[in-house]
């Protein structure tokens, strides 16, 4: 498990040109940030210039990455030593997050424009740098106090954003959800504290050469575990989501919910993967969780009556496909094969789901912001003018789904053979089940908005970039999986 | 044993747990607040004698200059403004949900310690041979169980206040102050910080707009007032 993760040593030093690109993938959305807080930009094309570094360094590092494989950064700040990698995994996870963090960069102008103006609308442009810089940190953060210092400015800066609309309900919402982050963060420190004492390692390629199983181990791994799950929306702690979305702006949920909630699980998975290799229990429990949270998350979005509590629950319902997986990523007595291709079909997973959530939810704003309504109800008879936003909500549902040719059904394919392979029946049947479910929420939200009957409202023109920037998350989730060799080529470069 | 106990770390320990106790249960929230202030300078000179004098100058700095107006902010006592917080928190939870949370930090308390008897095994012959550590133990513990019980959105935040510092602890008292160790500590108290910092915002806004029944953390859907 250590190679996947991109803990080996290196065999090549970085290029001149990866440190540059890393600097810049670390530092810029800050600078960009605090510029776009002074001079708060009024059009698409400004941002988009101003992204257009960033995207750059990212595609840099792919590059780099393509042609000597993994990097690795050793430094020391005050005595205390921290470490960065780029392997598949990061890298993959990186261009995610610059690219759907520009999109939401790119929507926000289009909404200010259009809604009321906001005393602290200036303030979403800092944190969303910060989400994104720290979101970057994450997945290149190779030891315990890094990861620790990425996840917590992560989690203030996106209950920073989620409460910048300023409505009450949203105030609630996120007092609550920076309560329970904090909480969850202390259990993470804790667990980190134990594993300090015992083995005095932070390092992680260094804690995975003395780490032994243990009560220590366990408890360590348990309490880093609850941690991140609170933070991660895991089921049984998923409770504080959805408010959390109703009332938030749309660029930030998507953010949200496409990354920020999956930094945690990424975490989650590369610690257990050092403290619990081949447990039983553990995985299995996760597994079990994640079943219920397929098919609560999928009832819930069922029988919602906003559109926005619709998408919010079905990120619940599908971040059980993720945890669905884990006894096959960490548990004993599971073939080459399988693991090989449940590590392929988890990634996959992800990203699709991170695009065609964004996508989904900056369809579902254009609709709401359109119209005015945000219940289901409200929302009937919205095909007769707004059928673009329509379609991209279509086409993000049919990642979510799973219907081929997307990243869902790529992901969700190889996920099944690999459960097959490992004669995980349980996992197949919830799998299924979920497919299902998705496909009930999502034709009940279409039988709504295809109503003839229903009375006009008055439109709000929205500009048309909005559209097309959700339509382009959705269409890449869908080419993803027409293309889906290229980023598990990417996951194996890290093998070599 | 007990000859070898450091009267002052004792003392520290004691000190701790008095004022732990009383900014977690008092309902009177400005007092509550005051004894967070005293539990930060004990919180200080417990890193001096752990042999931390940055850590120490940063608890001091952060805990009880930045974070304590903070507080005082929410309260609306800082600055002074006519529409304070009231005073006292009366709300009384139902019993039975009550127990099973004081059930669940009890439950967590004796895994902790179990876990604490592996790292360091000296504590199973005398418990109280590291006084700042078994109060670590209990400060987190009671913390956890206040945080649970209490709906008082200022009491929650001040019970994540207590429970980070025991947190810090008991981090200090396994891994000793090593320079990871004082990083992750600054790391945490900045955060702690920072949280509080924005907890005190919203929970003033939440006042001045829904009155009272926001204190509790009101959950259900309520109309919103642009």
């Amino acid at each position: 498990m250590m190679w996947r993760f991109g803990l080996a040593d290196s065999t090549f030093e970085p290029l001149l040109t990866s440190h540059w690109a890393l600097a810049i993938a670390l530092c810029l959305p800050l600078v960009l940030g605090g510029l776009a807080a002074v001079w708060p930009p009024k059009r698409m094309w400004v941002v988009a210039l101003a992204c257009a570094p960033l995207l750059t360094s990212g595609l840099l590092l792919l590059v780099d990455f393509t042609q000597i494989g993994l990097l690795r950064w050793q430094g020391e700040v005050l005595g205390v030593s921290i470490g960065l990698r780029l392997n598949g995994v990061s890298i993959l996870l990186l261009l995610l997050t610059q690219w759907l963090g520009a999109a939401s960069a790119l929507y926000t102008p289009g909404l200010l424009n259009v809604s009321p103006p906001e005393r602290l609308a200036r303030w979403l442009w800092p944190l969303m740098g910060v989400v994104v810089s720290a979101l970057s940190l994450v997945w290149l953060a190779t030891d315990l106090i890094t990861l620790y210092l990425a996840l917590e400015l992560m989690g203030l800066a996106a209950v920073g954003m989620l409460l910048l609309s300023g409505k009450t309900p949203a105030l609630f919402a996120s007092m609550r959800y920076l309560l329970l982050t904090l909480v969850g963060s202390l259990a993470y420190l804790l667990g980190v504290a134990l594993l300090l004492g015992y083995w005095g390692q932070v390092d992680l390629a260094g804690l995975a050469q003395v780490v032994e199983p243990g009560p220590v181990t366990w408890v360590a791994a348990a309490l880093i575990g609850g941690g991140l799950a609170l933070k991660a929306a895991l089921f049984p702690l998923h409770a504080w989501l959805s408010p959390v979305h109703a009332s938030a702006w749309t660029p930030v949920s998507a953010l949200h919910a496409g990354l920020v909630v999956k930094a945690s699980l990424f975490v989650l998975l590369q610690l257990w993967s050092i403290l619990l290799p081949d447990t039983f229990w553990a995985p299995r429990l996760v597994a079990w969780m994640g079943m219920l949270a397929i098919i609560w998350g999928g009832l819930i979005a069922w029988r919602a009556e906003s559109l926005k509590t619709l998408v919010a629950s079905s990120t619940v319902a599908q971040l059980g496909y993720l945890m669905v997986v884990f006894p096959l990523l960490l548990g004993p007595n599971v073939g080459p094969l399988a693991k090989a291709l449940a590590w392929e079909g988890f990634w996959l997973q992800l990203m699709g789901h991170a695009l065609a959530k964004a996508a989904m939810f900056l369809a579902a704003g254009n609709l709401i912001l359109a119209t005015g309504e945000t219940t289901l109800k409200g929302l009937a008879g919205c095909s007769r003018k707004l059928p673009l936003s329509l379609l991209v909500f279509g086409i993000a549902s049919v990642t979510l789904m799973g219907l081929p040719p997307s990243a869902g059904f790529t992901a969700k394919w190889l996920l099944l053979q690999a459960m097959v392979i490992s004669q995980q029946w349980w996992a197949v049947a919830a799998l299924l089940i979920g497919t299902l479910l998705t496909a009930a929420y999502v034709f009940r939200f279409f039988r709504y908005s295809f109503m003839e009957t229903a009375p006009r409202h008055h439109y709000q023109p929205l500009s048309p970039g909005m559209d097309i920037i959700a339509l382009c998350l959705a269409l890449a989730a869908f080419v993803l999986g027409l293309l889906a060799h290229f980023p598990l080529e990417l996951l194996h470069g890290g093998s070599l | 044993m007990i000859a070898s106990l450091d009267v002052i770390e004792v003392l520290l320990a004691l000190c701790l747990m008095t004022t732990a106790l009383l900014c977690l249960f008092d309902r009177h929230l400005v007092r509550a607040c005051c004894c967070f202030g005293v539990f930060t300078l004990s919180m200080a000179l417990a890193w001096l004698t752990l042999g931390a004098p940055w850590l120490a100058i940063a608890e001091a700095i952060i805990g009880a200059l930045l974070t304590v107006p903070c507080f005082f902010y929410a309260l609306g006592i800082f600055p002074a403004s006519s529409s304070a917080l009231p005073r006292y928190d009366h709300f009384k939870e139902p019993l039975t949900r009550g127990m099973t949370r004081t059930l669940l930090a009890l439950a967590w308390c004796v895994m902790v310690g179990t876990v604490i008897r592996f790292v360091l095994p000296a504590m199973v012959y005398s418990p109280l041979e590291h006084p700042l550590l078994f109060v670590g133990v209990v400060i987190v513990a009671t913390a956890m169980g206040a945080f649970a019980w209490h709906r008082h959105l200022l009491r929650r935040l001040l019970a994540f206040n207590v429970m980070g510092s025991g947190v810090f602890l008991l981090l200090a008292g396994m891994a000793g102050t090593s320079v990871q160790g004082q990083a992750l500590i600054t790391i945490g108290l900045v955060v702690a910080w920072l949280g509080s910092l924005l907890s005190a915002l919203l929970i003033r806004t939440l006042y001045l707009r829904e009155g009272p029944a926001a204190l509790l953390g009101a959950s259900e859907p309520q109309e919103s007032k642009q």
